[in-house]
């Protein structure tokens, strides 16, 4: 294990962690993916479902500023990650996805849960812990609350290496009206 | 493709059906090519020159072979001689018919007749040989003969080829022959007989086929050798300009 | 990206055969035009590349192959899991199709990807007589794309087979011209002093052993669907649309290196098989193997599939752009390789102790026996490479070490991890070594020494899993293929490892790969490089027992011999 590598990691996850959790950093790309929700202001539930290497569904339909409760379960033989954000949020948080593959912390089906809490000094660590996404091992289950601020290119993605790429993504289509039915 | 094959009973399947199994002889015997020795042709021609001497003589020359066979055994017909040009007769006519095996990774052993026609007195050898590539790329072709006359004669032939580019190359030849006993009625005193060493620029004009090249050869004869041929009026020393091709097909 | 996305359906798209069950396929006498050179060669219905053949999983396949040629012929379908009767080569699965005849092969379709076919008679393939395959799976695929094609190279000789195999054994170097000249020698020495290049010269002269022999049959024009460099093939898409190129080389001789400047490549198959999707910027194609990608290009222009030959001295390039006739830059080829003394680490009997390889940068590993995978068990592979380039399937300073052209990651099989294990783990019942050995001045390949002409079948009990260990004591790269069986590559991921069909075995490296016995009858199992299979590196297995065993034997008692 390469101790510069991880701190660099470790550093870069932490900065990406503030991009994500202030959910408002779309000016410069003209979009965000909204926000973390509160559990009792969600209007319903979607249940995703992750396989080897595709989601079903495969879109979903939401109303700028409604807030979904997921429940996210990874259905498939490898590790699988429930990601909401822009696609230029996607292309920055791959690259640190693939930093978790070379050092180890996602091999496949499993997750190193030990080293993701490893300390690295500073405060950092490759915790897998941003609201807006959950990292799955094989049968496990998780939820995310989120709300959908406002309308934007938003896409469900998994970011572990090659998965995205592969086609393991859905599209959030905004609609309007369907809070009125 | 997604469920997974046990094999476990298979296997336990497979040891039962083994001692039935064994008696199973091969279901097909492939009598195919592929599982007979390749068996292949190809015709050489080191040298097929025009030389042009020091004094003014004119050669037509060449040194060539024809092989047929497999790995393990090939028939080799060489042949090689000089015909000079004024004179309309061969100073030298030579056939070797060998056949050739492998006796270690770089090298054959090779054993049969040569027959010696030229003007003149004909003779006929047993030839035993070796030939093969030596380290640092020198193509080796060693040779011991024992004529019908009873004289014994050894000949050692060695080429390296220089790569100027991977199409001009600057071939180094070089040729000694020494004989045991002296068989004055061919002009072979004992000793060292007689060297030829040539260096060839070509240039290869279609594929390795056909390589035009250019180049100078000198022919020397020594000791008793070159007495006689003193006796007998001829030249012990003889430079030459050569042009002609070497040939491959 | 509101297009919508089903996987599969390009398929129809592609030129097909229908997707009923019957096939008929014509062998023909075809003219092979490359805009370099127009050859006579050997091809299906009437052309070389022969059809895409689409078959779907879970159908049963009836091909009627009609031999319009005056010798005799074959079929192979490469990869397919199948009765060994189908498995189309003369002299072990069949006796071969007479000229004039009509052979029907029939077989269940139980597998689903990217695989090819080809005559198994004599010089034939690289003659032209080659085709793809296309398998739709049952049920959905682990990738989405828009788009996809066959891309299908080969390595186009403007001398026929016969003819390249003899000249090969008349002069091994025949179509070597790569070799080190006196130019060389100067700039090497004005490089690393003149003594160093002299004893570099010397070592290689002691062994009679020429760095330059990366590619025994230069000379080749590179073609991709049939296609010349200046023919261009040309795939069309929609910026944004993700695109499956389903690669396929189906080369005599050589092995490629693939790019696409500009673009990612995501690898979701490798022969036929699906992998963890690993994105790549270039990977190298052994002879006979596939590979498919997905590419997703954005913009609304040109892109070059370049396809380089792994000694640089061809390539193949074909375009995906927008709109046809549109063409990107054709990138030049890199530098010829050269083999280094680590290429050599698997030779027998090579005195390397008064050799000075300091200040040459050989990269002589300090074990000469090669490398050896298995004492890597469990660990990552791609996880190791990361930080330096190095390959675990290549001696360490080999020659042939594969390294992207834009810097960036250049696809291993340590890479390659099953995306859905075919096979559970298990211990294997027992090890066969099979030496790859070979003469390069005889010009004679063979397994163990020994040429297919003199060897006795290697004889495998259904049921059994048997660990394979390549040890490659030739300085060449051997493809080496399996039929009937799946070959499961040891990459050090265990039950991740992947299955292939074909295994490259890189010069002074030992390679290890399992087989399930879990087909009776008897395969062939050879080097895929044509001229080296006809000089002997080829062996025939038999597996003794299994269900249909008593019925195969009767079966093919019928038909003794054949004709390759």
């Amino acid at each position: 294990m390469n101790g510069s590598k991880v701190l660099v990691l470790a550093a870069a996850m932490s900065v990406s962690s503030t991009a994500f959790s202030a959910g408002t950093h779309g000016g410069s790309h003209g979009a965000s993916s909204g926000e973390p929700g509160n559990a009792s202001e969600a209007s319903r539930t979607v249940n995703v479902e992750m396989f080897d290497n595709y989601y079903e569904p495969e879109e979903i339909d939401v109303e700028p500023g409604e807030t979904v409760r997921f429940v996210v379960e990874n259905k498939g033989n490898l590790v699988h990650e429930f990601n909401i954000g822009t696609p230029g949020m996607h292309e920055a948080h791959q690259d640190e996805m693939k930093m978790m593959v070379e050092h180890g912390v996602i091999q496949g089906g499993k997750l190193n849960r030990a080293m993701m809490e490893m300390d690295m000094g500073d405060g950092h660590s490759m915790k897998h812990d941003d609201p807006n996404s959950v990292l799955l091992e094989p049968g496990e289950s998780k939820e995310i609350v989120w709300k959908f601020t406002e309308q934007s290119s938003i896409e469900f993605a998994c970011n572990v290496p090659g998965h995205y790429q592969a086609g393991m993504y859905g599209d959030v289509n905004f609609t309007r009206g369907l809070a009125e039915q | 493709m997604s469920y997974i094959r046990s094999l476990v009973s298979a296997g336990v399947l497979g040891s039962l059906l083994a001692p039935a199994a064994v008696a199973a002889e091969e279901m097909m015997v492939d009598t195919t090519d592929r599982k007979k020795p390749l068996t292949l042709w190809g015709v050489q021609f080191e040298e097929l020159e025009y030389r042009y001497s020091d004094d003014d003589e004119e050669l037509g020359v060449w040194s060539g072979d024809f092989f047929y066979g497999t790995d393990e055994f090939k028939l080799r017909w060489l042949t090689k001689g000089e015909y000079s040009i004024e004179e309309k007769a061969y100073e030298t006519l030579e056939n070797q018919l060998v056949g050739q095996i492998p006796v270690s990774t770089f090298f054959d052993a090779k054993a049969g007749v040569r027959f010696d026609t030229p003007e003149g007195p004909n003779r006929t050898y047993g030839v035993l040989g070796v030939t093969g590539l030596a380290p640092q790329w020198f193509e080796i072709d060693a040779n011991f003969y024992v004529s019908d006359e009873g004289d014994t004669s050894a000949e050692l032939d060695a080429e390296y080829e220089l790569l100027l580019t991977n199409y001009w190359i600057l071939a180094a030849a070089f040729d000694a022959t020494v004989a045991f006993s002296e068989d004055e009625e061919i002009g072979v005193g004992k000793g060292l007989v007689s060297t030829e060493t040539g260096l060839r620029l070509s240039y290869d004009l279609v594929d390795r086929s056909l390589s035009p090249y250019v180049g100078v050869v000198h022919e020397r004869k020594y000791g008793d050798t070159a007495d006689l041929a003193r006796a007998e009026g001829g030249s012990t020393e003889d430079w030459f300009a050569v042009v002609g091709a070497r040939i491959a097909f | 990206m509101k297009t919508p996305m089903v996987a599969g359906l390009l398929g129809l798209l592609m030129p097909a055969l229908g997707m009923a069950g019957e096939y008929n396929l014509t062998v023909d006498r075809v003219m092979i035009d490359t805009g370099d050179f127009v050859k006579e060669g050997i091809g299906y219905n009437g052309a070389s590349p022969g059809p895409v053949l689409r078959f779907k999983e879970g159908e049963t396949v009836t091909i009627n192959v009609t031999n319009n040629l005056d010798e005799m012929t074959s079929i192979h379908w490469h990869g397919l899991i199948l009765p060994f009767q189908q498995d189309g080569v003369p002299g072990i699965s069949f006796p071969g199709i007479q000229p004039g005849e009509t052979f029907t092969y029939e077989f269940p379709v139980q597998q689903a990807g990217t695989y090819w076919f080809h005559s198994h008679s004599g010089f034939q393939e690289p003659d032209g007589a080659y085709g793809a395959i296309v398998i739709e799976p049952e049920k959905r695929e682990p990738f989405r794309y828009n788009r996809e094609y066959v891309v299908q190279l080969t390595d186009k000789h403007p001398h026929s087979g016969d003819r390249i195999m003899r000249n090969l054994k008349m002069m091994p170097d025949y179509y070597n011209r790569q070799q080190q000249t006196v130019g060389e020698f100067f700039s090497d020495s004005s490089e690393h002093g003149f003594m160093d290049t002299l004893k570099d010269r010397m070592a290689w002269g002691d062994m009679r052993m020429m760095k330059a022999d990366v590619e025994d049959v230069q000379g080749f024009t590179g073609l991709i669907n049939g296609k010349g460099p200046e023919q261009n093939w040309t795939g069309i898409f929609e910026p944004g649309e993700r695109i499956r190129l389903r690669f396929i080389n189906s080369s005599a001789m050589t092995y490629f290196d693939i790019r696409i400047p500009g673009l990612e490549m995501t690898v979701v198959q490798a022969d036929g098989n699906n992998v963890q999707p690993v994105t790549v910027d270039e990977f190298r194609i052994g002879v006979a193997e596939t590979y498919d990608v997905i590419v997703r290009p954005r913009d609304e222009k040109a892109y070059t599939i370049f396809a380089e030959s792994m000694g640089r001295s061809g390539y193949a390039r074909a375009t995906l752009a927008p709109e046809e006739g549109m063409e990107a830059e054709v990138p030049e080829m890199r530098e010829a390789s050269r083999l280094t003394m680590a290429d050599m680490g698997g030779m027998h009997g090579m005195d390397h102790g008064d050799m000075d390889h300091g200040d040459m940068d050989m990269g002589e590993p300090d074990d000469m026996a090669g490398m050896d995978h298995s004492s890597m068990e469990g660990m990552d592979h791609s996880a190791m490479a990361m930080g330096d380039s190095s390959d675990p399937f290549y001696a360490a300073g080999s020659g042939l070490m594969p390294v992207a052209a834009n810097g960036g990651k250049f696809l291993s099989y340590a890479d390659l991890k099953a995306q859905d294990p075919l096979y559970e783990l298990r211990e294997p019942t027992r090890e066969i070594e099979l030496r790859l050995t070979g003469n390069m001045e005889r010009y004679s390949w063979s397994i163990n020494g020994v040429k297919y002409e003199d060897a006795d079948p290697i004889r495998l009990k259904y049921g059994e899993r048997v660990r394979f260990k390549f040890v490659n004591e030739t300085m060449m790269t051997h493809p080496m293929h399996l039929h009937g069986m799946w070959s499961i590559l040891d990459v050090g991921a265990g039950q991740w490892n992947p299955i292939k069909h074909t295994v490259s075995v890189q010069p002074g490296t030992t390679v290890y790969m399992e087989t399930e016995v879990d087909e009776p009858g008897q395969w062939a199992f050879h080097c895929h490089l044509s001229y080296h299979a006809a000089a002997g590196m080829f062996r025939k297995v038999i597996v003794e027992g299994g269900p249909d065993s008593t019925k195969a034997n009767q079966d093919i008692a019928a038909n003794a011999g054949g004709d390759a």
